[in-house]
């Protein structure tokens, strides 16, 4: 519990991690505000209207688009202690590397899970409070909002643990985080479109297939036809928070600490 | 006399060099010990082997008898300064303390004890980024007390630090060492440790070539006299 009270603490005090929640909230937020807007001009072009439970489902479904900065929080609790020199400090009070490891995991795990929560449920306000303007609005279909947010607290946790593993390899924190923001915007989109077969294993496809959509619209970037059903999206993205949860605890193992 | 720091046969090699070649040395409890060396002869490289941070490439150091990971609750037993780094610049020095207090299960109370030992309780709630090098040095020999260990282990603490400042620092390790703890420093202020140290452990290129008390190794020259026969008058 000590360990865990200590990067709690971590996690807590630096005001980084206090601005990415508001970054979270704020791209939430906005991003599902602006779907209805976005809908509703271009229903033609989509073949999407406010007026079907798809596209209402869709515009709730943003909400959960901030899942960028659970990985952030965690590459930031682990390449930060190298940045700042504070794993010194760290791995002296607590030498038994894999029990901080297995901490920092745990705290990241809930410090994600908690960015994503908060932001998906300020995007679904958001959401809600646009859709309010427009008439002939269809009702979201009833799982939408459990659905939303089970994948919130799931992909939010796996990601911070994700990130503590990118952390851990990559110890320059610029660069770790730069490399995860084009991987997750530029890559993991692009292989998703042109190879979906592919994609669908990938974070992105993983995180939409666990919201149980069924969406049609490539114009839109998303075709669900071809994603994998949500329980086993669920377990697959578990399986890579388990695999990056033990690569990160063998590499902070071997490597000596400057 | 028992040892509290034994180093055998300690080697650490970075690209086929040997940072740290066969050192065998003990340190001897109760007592302050300086551990004097040229730049890059190999001393912050065994105190990192030393506290588990460096893994050996071949043989071992220990303190009080078991490797540092095999400590329970190292910092009851063992303070550590190694470099000015180590505390996280966007956190005041108190939220600093208390991350480390909260990971060794130590009492609230005891960072605010120890930020008054170090003279900074003024400056407390300001962050560290803000704190200059003699401040920042002192914060960490807070960290260092913090579990009140029985042995420090300083690496050039006074580096960086004005002439007020090595005053300070003199006045306070004088402090520790009547407490009976043993004390491991290394330093370039020869003429400092030499009024500060019982016994010298000299090490060049990674070997041990001298130790003993400070009169044995000093003989009747100054500690700086000796150092620079020993080491072939570099002190870099």
């Amino acid at each position: 519990m000590s360990l865990l009270k200590s990067e709690w603490r971590k996690l807590v005090y630096v005001r980084a991690h206090w601005g990415l929640l508001i970054g979270a909230v704020v791209l939430a937020g906005f991003g599902t505000a602006v779907t209805p807007i976005i809908l509703d001009s271009n229903s033609a072009t989509f073949g999407l209207a406010l007026d079907q439970q798809t596209a209402v489902d869709s515009v709730y479904a943003n909400a959960i688009s901030s899942y960028i900065f659970a990985i952030i929080i965690g590459i930031m609790l682990m390449s930060g202690e190298f940045r700042h020199g504070t794993a010194v400090a760290t791995f002296l009070t607590a030498p038994k590397r894999g029990t901080v490891l297995a901490n920092k995991l745990g705290i990241a795990a809930i410090g994600g899970a908690l960015v994503m929560v908060i932001s998906t449920a300020a995007g679904i306000a958001a959401g809600w409070v646009t859709l309010s303007f427009f008439e002939n609005v269809a009702e979201p279909s009833s799982g939408v909002f459990v659905n939303t947010m089970l994948a919130a607290v799931v992909s939010g946790s796996i990601l911070g643990i994700v990130g503590v593993a990118i952390g851990t390899l990559i110890r320059n924190q610029m660069l770790a985080i730069t490399g995860s923001l084009i991987y997750l915007f530029v890559v993991d989109p692009i292989l998703l479109t042109l190879v979906p077969d592919a994609g669908k294993w990938l974070p992105s496809g993983l995180i939409t297939a666990m919201l149980a959509l069924d969406i049609q619209a490539p114009e839109l970037g998303i075709d669900t036809a071809n994603y994998l059903p949500p329980l086993t999206a669920t377990l697959v993205l578990l399986g890579y928070g388990v695999v990056f949860g033990v690569v990160a605890i063998a590499t902070s193992l071997r490597r000596d600490i400057d | 006399m028992n040892a509290a720091i034994s180093f055998t046969n300690l080697v650490k090699t970075y690209g086929g060099q040997n940072a740290v070649d066969d050192l065998s040395a003990s340190v001897n409890q109760g007592r302050i010990t300086g551990f004097l060396g040229p730049n890059g002869a190999g001393k912050s490289t065994a105190l990192r082997c030393l506290v588990g941070l460096a893994a050996p490439s071949s043989g071992s150091a220990q303190i009080l008898g078991v490797p540092y990971r095999e400590l329970e609750n190292p910092l009851s037993k063992v303070g550590t300064v190694l470099d000015s780094r180590g505390f996280h610049p966007a956190l005041t020095g108190r939220q600093n303390l208390r991350v480390v207090a909260a990971a060794a299960s130590i009492p609230e109370v005891r960072v605010d004890e120890v930020l008054e030992m170090v003279e900074l309780s003024e400056a407390a709630n300001k962050k560290m980024k803000k704190y200059s090098l003699g401040m920042k040095q002192r914060l960490a020999l807070a960290g260092a007390i913090l579990g009140d260990p029985e042995i420090l282990i300083l690496d050039e603490p006074a580096n960086g630090l004005d002439p007020a400042g090595i005053a300070w620092l003199r006045k306070f390790l004088r402090m520790l060492a009547e407490g009976g703890r043993t004390i491991l420093v290394s330093s370039h202020q020869l003429a400092e440790m030499q009024h500060t140290v019982d016994d010298v452990l000299i090490i060049n290129k990674g070997k041990l070539i001298a130790a003993g008390t400070k009169e044995q190794v000093m003989g009747p020259d100054s500690l700086e006299d000796a150092f620079l026969k020993l080491t072939g008058g570099s002190l870099s």
